[in-house]
């Protein structure tokens, strides 16, 4: 059974842009605070399946759509065309903002994440100790997070989202974060979770890691897929576009 | 019932998020929980307990009880209004219950209002009223708890779509500061009429003849009561289950 089914989905955004006007109609939009805004579709017809024990690479430009994919994937965005299923728990990295709070100490930021993550207070005890030491920032716990750097927030991040039990991983731009050996340590656990039945999309800019990881993958131009298939080939199309 | 459960620990977890963040560094802490309500009243009572609040047997505590439960009502409202525009970054991240952002403001202040309840105690203590109907309170709070939080879903829904709400709440809750009986009393005439639907008049006048006065409240008291509680909650939910589903895209 798929983990993940995409039939066709469509999401629109009404966005702000620069309309010519007369001056009594900009008079109204400057003492309303209204702008003119347009209607734009940042996914277009999608259609995808992704099977357990898959890592998908989504690629594109900036806008393309693939973050907003993400979000209609993890019901963040409700679509306003086509269906979107899923079989299992999803657990959503997006540029990393997951809940934490830098006044916060570490901690505190792993009770809280994983609380949003839907960990009960008895499982989070239990994985709390696992948590740290996948991080490695044992001697952190009760340092509070604005005295953490970027590379430390993000193991924290990575290590609270890979306890989470997901059965769907959906990770944006947050892939062999921190140094090198961490960065194999990552890896080396997504393909742990994988071998378990775990689904991964991963969006990312940085080309070697989707062809480093990804069974196959996705290009995404305007919303809409513009190729998919083996992770070469679609990197080459992107490549040669 | 685990859905419930999740969404009670999520609550409590962002609860105690909002409290520690709040008074973190903080040299007073929990103690500016209790200065507001503490300056309203002997404010109120400096100017009102010769005149407005002569007529009114047990003037202190008739006075304090309203104050804190007004500032109970309206500090979640008010923190409830914002509360998806202050916690974007994660509504735009997870897919969590939202509601639960509204329950969490609910919970962290009522563990603040603990704090002013236990200060009601001991100036009850001081002018020797008996407490016997303070155990009613547990009841009053819970039901008065549910409807504040149907009000809030309703007002933190409506802030994500119209962004004038805050301005127009501020307005219209010092609005009903003044016109509920809290500073003084009504039991005739217009005002008395218009406070029949103001849901916030029921839960003090109960609050007030059960535990200042021990005396059992007029049935259309507590049947109003319920009734609001079970409106704001039914109307509130509904309403906020409606509108979540555009949140992250328009915040």
């Amino acid at each position: 059974m798929e983990r993940i089914i995409v039939d066709n989905a469509g999401k629109k955004f009404k966005i702000g842009f620069i309309k010519s006007q007369s001056a009594l109609a900009r008079l109204v939009s400057l003492l309303s605070g209204r702008e003119p805004k347009k209607i734009i579709w940042a996914l277009k017809d999608v259609s995808l399946k992704i099977n357990p024990q898959e890592v998908v690479g989504i690629i594109g430009e900036n806008g393309s759509g693939k973050s907003t994919l993400l979000r209609c994937i993890s019901k963040i965005y409700k679509t306003d065309a086509g269906k979107i299923k899923t079989n299992g728990k999803i657990i959503s990295l997006i540029g990393l903002d997951i809940g934490m709070q830098h006044r916060l100490t570490m901690k505190d930021n792993i009770y809280l994440c994983c609380s949003l993550f839907g960990l009960s207070r008895q499982e989070i005890k239990q994985k709390f100790d696992s948590v740290i030491k996948f991080s490695e920032l044992q001697q952190f716990v009760n340092t509070k997070l604005y005295q953490f750097s970027e590379g430390m927030k993000q193991r924290l991040a990575f290590s609270i989202a890979v306890h989470c039990e997901p059965e769907i991983l959906l990770l944006d731009e947050v892939f062999e974060v921190g140094d090198e050996k961490f960065k194999e340590k990552s890896a080396n656990k997504i393909k742990e979770l994988v071998k378990k039945g775990v689904s991964v999309i991963l969006v990312s800019h940085n080309l070697s890691i989707i062809e480093k990881h990804c069974d196959r993958a996705i290009l995404l131009a305007k919303g809409s897929i513009k190729k998919e298939g083996k992770t070469k080939e679609v990197l080459r199309a992107y490549e040669n576009k | 019932m685990g859905k419930l459960k999740n969404f009670w620990q999520l609550s409590l977890a962002l609860a105690k998020t909002q409290f520690k963040l709040r008074n973190e560094g903080s040299y007073l802490g929990i103690l500016w929980y209790l200065l507001n309500p503490l300056l309203m009243f002997i404010l109120l009572l400096f100017i009102f307990s010769s005149s407005l609040g002569s007529a009114v047997p047990n003037y202190p505590l008739y006075l304090l009880l309203g104050v804190v439960m007004f500032n109970f009502f309206q500090q979640i409202t008010s923190f409830s209004i914002r509360t998806m525009d202050e916690n974007r970054l994660i509504v735009k991240s997870i897919n969590f219950s939202r509601e639960s952002l509204v329950a969490s403001n609910v919970l962290r202040t009522l563990f603040a209002h603990l704090f002013e309840i236990v200060l009601f105690f001991i100036i009850a203590l001081f002018f020797g009223v008996s407490l016997k109907g303070i155990i009613f309170y547990i009841p009053i709070l819970l039901l008065f708890s549910i409807f504040i939080y149907g009000a809030s879903l309703i007002l933190s829904s409506l802030y994500v779509y119209f962004i004038d709400i805050e301005n127009i709440w501020l307005f219209f809750s010092r609005l009903l500061f003044f016109a509920t009986p809290i500073f003084y009393s009504v039991s005739s005439g217009k005002l008395f009429i218009l406070n029949l639907f103001n849901p916030v008049y029921y839960f003090i006048t109960i609050a007030r003849e059960l535990i200042i006065y021990n005396r059992l409240p007029e049935f259309w008291l507590i049947f109003g009561s319920l009734i609001y509680s079970l409106a704001f909650f039914v109307v509130g939910s509904s309403m906020f289950s409606k509108m979540k589903d555009k949140f992250a895209e328009l915040i």
